[in-house]
């Protein structure tokens, strides 16, 4: 019970994050069959749904604009600041500080990961792995968008009679560019939007958030 | 984890443009070959329902007799097929067929499409809707 409560964030995003994606399966996999019958073409089973390039875009292109938002977030809060923001670092600690503050090197504790202390290489992959992980999830993800976008742009294009387009001509595409900048977008504004308005707003007992007591100029705190 | 799922995903999504080319291709040329028989009956039952409806309801007579009347070329040939998911296209020298996927197998959904210019949608003598 203990140890369920001390993964209790983890946890309950990882249910969110199956019912919300079974969820969007069957009420894709409605949308895409009415579509089809109305248009007098075939409908899929589920399975087939499943493993079809409309679910894999629908599903991809919403994965690649969440990992871009968190590395940038991630990268961007290195370097730049937000007077008065929890989101912040403090306004005189910009970039990626010493190895003692970064406990990196001889300044290792007992505590530290292994690789922390080893120096090298190792100890650079170790100092960037948050955002390589996340840049190259987000990398895969775009790729997958695309590859399913053109599969799913050229059933719509031979529903419409029109001659299919090839991957580069679809990722120069409208479509590609539509569907990936309106995920963009709201990603953006929400991050940003989160940053500015922790300066003043409060939650009490959310380590997003400053304490409730603590003065709006204050940069870098979490409650 | 997350990052072999997806590679995984690419991969698998990688092959959808190529996937069950010589099923679709192969309606097709059943259909050409029933056209070029003279056998309407056959070549119906290779269309989509709408398209079959769509059709006898153009002509004014039965769909058999109706899909004769088109003067539907006789390519020869297998043809280029290119499949995208649940939608087929196979393409001879001076004629497209489109088909699209139903829990039966694949069916015509358009044929008699001449070549058209650029990103211009087909006319076809024979479509569904």
């Amino acid at each position: 019970m203990r140890r369920l409560k001390e993964h209790s964030l983890g946890l309950f995003f990882g249910v969110l994050f199956v019912a919300a994606l079974i969820g969007q399966a069957f009420a894709g996999w409605h949308a895409f069959n009415a579509q089809q019958a109305a248009d007098g073409l075939g409908t899929l089973s589920l399975g087939r749904y499943l493993t079809s390039s409309d679910f894999a875009v629908d599903v991809s292109e919403n994965w690649q604009s969440e990992y871009l938002q968190f590395l940038f977030y991630i990268a961007a809060t290195v370097w730049l600041l937000q007077r008065g923001s929890p989101e912040s670092k403090e306004l005189d600690n910009a970039g990626l500080e010493s190895d003692e503050a970064q406990k990196v090197g001889p300044y290792a504790d007992e505590r530290s990961p292994r690789w922390a202390a080893v120096g090298g290489i190792r100890t650079t992959i170790l100092s960037w792995s948050l955002t390589l992980t996340m840049g190259t999830i987000f990398l895969l993800s775009w790729l997958a968008q695309s590859i399913a976008g053109q599969v799913a742009r050229n059933e719509e294009r031979l529903a419409s009679l029109q001659d299919p387009i090839g991957w580069t001509d679809y990722v120069l595409s409208a479509d590609f560019w539509s569907r990936t900048l309106q995920n963009w977008q709201s990603e953006f504004l929400a991050v940003g939007s989160m940053a500015v308005l922790a300066i003043y707003l409060r939650q009490r007992g959310s380590p997003e958030s400053k304490p409730v007591g603590e003065a709006h100029s204050a940069t870098g705190v979490e409650g | 984890m997350a990052v072999g799922t997806i590679t995984g995903a690419v991969l698998g999504l990688a092959g959808c443009g190529m996937a069950d080319d010589g099923s679709a291709a192969d309606r097709a040329s059943h259909f050409y070959a029933a056209v070029a028989a003279g056998d309407g009956a056959t070549a119906c039952a290779d269309l989509a329902v709408d398209a079959r409806e769509t059709l006898a309801e153009q002509e004014g007579e039965p769909c058999p007799e109706a899909v004769l009347a088109q003067d539907l070329p006789a390519p020869s040939g297998a043809g280029t097929a290119r499949t995208y998911g649940s939608m087929a296209q196979v393409q001879y020298r001076d004629e497209t067929v489109f088909l699209s996927r139903f829990p039966d197998g694949w069916r015509v959904i358009a044929a008699g499409c001449p070549p058209v210019d650029g990103d211009q949608p087909h006319r076809c003598s024979v479509e569904v809707g």
